[in-house]
């Protein structure tokens, strides 16, 4: 079978986000062969280079997102007139008042349609014609979108769109139209393939949509954060008109995935909430966990008794999100009642807002805490420590897991907590707060406390501290739960079945050529496409009266 | 912020309103959101689950989130201001706006009096100096500052060529039509405006002193542009409020090179072209005006045109001395005798002009050529 693997940012690429989880997944499905079309993030990452590829890689297409070529083309009179009018489409589906989603019930139809419409006639005219980049930053398109903000309908806050918020809708629609322009939509492209899996929502799906279109090609979306909830996070600072009509684009976009894909794989309940929001179908979700290497953590799952039973350990990326600052006022608390504890904060920023903000946090850590030392003449230390990976005796998190009897898990932003999930690797018990996937991951083999609450952070933890039974006896269990939920085996696994089903259910019919390019009459007989082998000699469907004297094996029947 | 256990508790289930008391905590959300889908995304981001939705009788977020979204009153609520344009470099660039666009003028000119100086072997010598510095300024000036181009241009264009040959016929097209009419020319231009084939120096010069005035003029228009769109209401409104700006822009041009040209043919002691200059000065602004903006075919194809035309004019009156073809020299010596050499490039980049002004007056008003360009990543 062979799979078209849609990646945005990740897969094919050094250091990619998600890379590993695709990479993991490729190389678990070897008896598949994988087609990769990967859109890159920025021009750094397209010098770094790829990582290497396993054989079932059997093509790789590349397009930048971050950049586009116009090719030159200007359209004639038809072609104008043509996109003129899907372009109208899709700006008046976008300034429509919107009606508010209500799950369980399905999205006004008409509107879905005729954005899916907007968006084939578009891809159909740049699969004809070319040129779209150049068009769609065109005159013809500004005063489409003018048009459509001033139409009675439109909702407010297109309604009042100034010149400049049309010109920055007009560059972001662009922007996100790009893949519209890409030479994947051939035969030999994405038409050869079985099925498209689509490593994330929003424009990575896009070409498995476009797919769908052209060749029928069923398509899989995973996302392990849901787009449309990222977009509105990462929105950038502009008026409402702005806003308004990106959101009501990328939402719009997202139902249609959700509409056309024969099954979402949401990462987590989270991500499937918010899917389910997004009017995708109840029967086409499927929550497939992220899986994660469970093997560096082996050796410090099975020996627990290694951990010093006064450390509390924190790791992870330092960021705001993560509130340390809570953290250490909870830690605060805990010191008050065992005085005897250390803390250990292991990671390191990425960002200069993070760098910042661990600056903030070593000085609020020396403010609250004095530096003690066990007696008069030995040097003194801080009882918060503040560590990175790679530093002595910290070569990998299974090691900043295992020093510590306690994982503690502060954010008040989280989508699937994979530090979690390491510290469960590690049969550690661990406090968290209830954001985000937390609950999901953790099921009852943890302790999970209210977010930006450090009183019940320490009260958690001091709880923890003094029973070792409990900790044992959660850790064990939150190993097992791991090992069974979260492994990098389920995953592939359970994309495997997912892989036949869709096959399976929608397969590809594709049209048979001869030497001359001719259609081949009766290449594929009707008997193909009977459920179960007709070419089985036994005859399989046999009525009760027919079937008194020619006994049919049970397992037969039961097929 | 850091209390919903405690909002919990100090309200008495009830009593008060507690879906009030987080409107108003996430009051600039709620306000700002343009779906509730998007103060759902914000409310989470802020820690609220769906164990706190719980709290305050709602099923999900999403349904709390539906309930602020339409709780919340928009009407009244102020219109944000637009984000402030970046001002950090604003030293660098007014060197770059005042000193490099004057470089070629400047250099030009100093040129042009080394070659009233020099004699013999050293004039050549100055003069081929002179048109390096001149083309590497011009070249410096037209990639930083306001004539370079937003997006890329490739190096070598034909337009640059085509340029050049206009520039080259300024300075040596009127004299070598003059002596080719009567016969000659019998040998090389020796640098001097008395020769044989004598030089125009002054229009070059004054050609290159506009660059000042052609950059400043392109920034001022660049700001009125950014300005009348901040303020316009439609796409209309803006064109209606842009052409006229345009074209008075394009008269203060012509006026400034009109004035530059009469300043140099006086110090320079030549002879007045006043109509050639402007038409070519006029000509080249508007190509670059509309390369700066993106639309390079138009101008392309418009200088390619004006070099070939007048290319051919001197080709037949060169070829109108091979014999049986006197007739081909007729109408350009009929057109030198009448009125004066100079009526060629006059006409031709005129012509070319009139053009160019007539597509950028329809081209630059639309609001499409002004999408900010893509943030480099």
């Amino acid at each position: 079978m062979r799979i078209g693997l849609l990646t945005e940012g990740g897969y094919p690429y050094v250091g990619g986000e998600g890379g590993l989880w695709c990479d993991r997944l490729v190389r678990g499905l070897d008896r598949h062969e994988f087609d990769v079309y990967a859109f890159s993030g920025d021009e750094a990452q397209e010098d770094a280079g790829w990582v290497p590829l396993p054989p079932q890689v059997s093509r790789v297409h590349t397009a930048p997102l971050w950049t586009a070529e116009d090719d030159g083309v200007v359209y004639g009179r038809r072609a104008r007139r043509r996109f003129s009018e899907h372009y109208g489409e899709l700006a008046a589906v976008l300034c429509a008042a919107r009606d508010l989603i209500t799950p369980g019930t399905r999205p006004a139809t008409s509107e879905a349609d005729r954005f899916a419409t907007a968006l084939r006639g578009l891809a159909e005219l740049a699969r004809d014609e070319g040129g779209l980049v150049a068009a769609l930053r065109s005159e013809t398109a500004v005063r489409a979108l003018e048009r459509a903000c001033r139409t009675p309908g439109a909702q407010r806050a297109a309604r009042e769109a100034r010149v400049p918020d049309l010109l920055s809708v007009a560059a972001h629609l662009e922007r996100a139209l790009r893949p519209l322009s890409l030479d994947w939509y051939e035969e030999d492209g994405l038409g050869a393939v079985d099925l498209c899996h689509a490593t994330a929502g929003g424009l990575t799906a896009l070409p498995g949509l476009l797919a769908h279109h052209f060749f029928g090609i069923p398509l899989l979306v995973t996302e392990y954060g849901v787009r449309l909830r990222t977009h509105y996070l990462t929105r950038p600072d502009a008026s409402p008109a702005v806003r308004s009509l990106l959101a009501a684009f990328h939402g719009r976009l997202a139902a249609e995935t959700y509409r056309r894909a024969a099954f979402v794989t949401p990462g987590n309940t989270h991500a499937r909430r918010w899917q389910e929001r997004c009017g995708a179908d109840r029967e086409k979700l499927r929550t497939v966990y992220p899986g994660m290497d469970a093997a560096p953590f082996a050796e410090a799952g099975e020996s627990p008794g290694r951990a010093d039973p006064h450390t509390l350990v924190w790791v992870g990326r330092v960021e705001p999100a993560k509130d340390l600052v809570s953290l250490l006022h909870a830690f605060a608390e805990i010191r008050k009642e065992e005085p005897g504890t250390r803390l250990r904060i292991v990671g390191s920023p990425s960002d200069p807002e993070g760098t910042a903000y661990l600056g903030h946090c070593r000085a609020l850590a020396a403010q609250l805490f004095p530096d003690e030392a066990d007696g008069p003449h030995s040097v003194g230390a801080n009882p918060v420590s503040f560590e990175e990976l790679g530093g002595p005796g910290l070569d990998t998190p299974a090691d900043a897991y295992a020093s510590g009897a306690v994982t503690v898990l502060s954010s008040v932003v989280e989508g699937f907590p994979a530090g979690l999930v390491e510290a469960m690797f590690c049969a550690r018990a661990t406090v968290s707060t209830d954001v985000g996937a937390v609950v999901e991951a953790i099921g009852g083999t943890g302790l999970v406390v209210p977010p930006r609450n450090p009183r019940a952070l320490a009260e958690a933890c001091v709880s923890l501290l003094r029973d070792p039974e409990r900790r044992a006896r959660l850790g064990a269990a939150a190993r097992a739960r791991a090992l069974e939920l979260f492994t990098v085996e389920q995953n592939v696994s359970a994309f495997r079945g997912i892989y036949l089903e869709i096959v399976a259910r929608t397969p590809v019919r594709r049209l048979l050529l001869d030497g001359t390019g001719d259609p081949l009459p009766f290449a594929t007989p009707a008997e193909a496409h009977v459920p179960g082998h007709w070419t089985d000699p036994t005859p399989r469907a046999v009525p009760g009266w027919a079937a008194m004297d020619t006994p049919v094996p049970a397992t037969e029947t039961a097929r | 912020m850091n209390d919903l256990g405690a909002l919990h508790h100090s309200t008495p289930p009830g009593a008060a309103d507690p879906v009030k008391a987080l409107l108003h905590r996430h009051r600039d959300l709620c306000e700002q959101a343009v779906d509730p889908l998007e103060i759902a995304a914000g409310l989470e981001a802020h820690g609220i689950t769906d164990r706190t939705a719980a709290r305050f009788r709602h099923r999900d977020v999403f349904s709390l989130a539906e309930e602020l979204y339409a709780r919340v009153s928009r009407d009244d609520a102020a219109p944000r201001p637009a984000p402030a344009t970046t001002t950090a470099r604003a030293g660098a660039a007014r060197t770059v706006l005042v000193l490099l666009p004057g470089l070629p003028g400047a250099l030009c000119a100093a040129s042009a009096v080394a070659l009233r100086l020099t004699h013999g072997e050293a004039r050549v010598y100055t003069a081929a100096a002179g048109v390096l510095a001149v083309t590497l300024a011009l070249h410096a000036a037209l990639r930083r500052g306001p004539l370079s181009a937003r997006t890329e241009i490739p190096a070598h264009s034909s337009a640059a060529s085509w340029t050049c040959w206009l520039i080259a016929y300024t300075l040596l097209g009127d004299g070598l039509l003059r002596t080719a009419v009567t016969g000659g020319p019998d040998g090389l231009p020796d640098g001097t405006a008395a020769g044989d084939w004598p030089l125009t120096v002054a229009p070059v010069v004054a050609l290159a002193l506009s660059c000042a005035p052609a950059a400043w003029t392109a920034h001022v228009l660049a700001a009125r542009v950014r300005r009348r769109l901040e303020s316009s209401r439609g796409l209309e409104d803006f064109a209606a409020s842009v052409r006229p700006l345009l074209i008075a822009l394009f008269a203060l041009f012509l006026g400034t090179v009109a004035v530059l040209v009469t300043a140099t043919s006086a110090l320079l002691d030549e002879p007045l072209a006043l109509p050639s200059t402007l038409a070519l000065g006029g000509l080249l602004f508007l190509a670059r005006l509309l390369t700066i903006h993106g639309f390079t075919h138009a101008p392309k194809v418009i200088l390619t045109l004006t070099a070939a035309a007048q290319l051919t004019a001197l080709a037949t009156l060169f070829a109108a001395r091979l014999p049986g073809c006197d007739a081909l020299a007729t109408p350009l010596q009929t057109l030198t005798t009448y009125w004066s050499p100079a009526a060629l490039p006059t006409l031709t980049c005129g012509a070319a002009s009139l053009l160019l002004l007539i597509h950028t007056t329809r081209k630059l008003p639309q609001a499409s050529t002004h999408i900010p360009p893509e943030p480099p990543r």
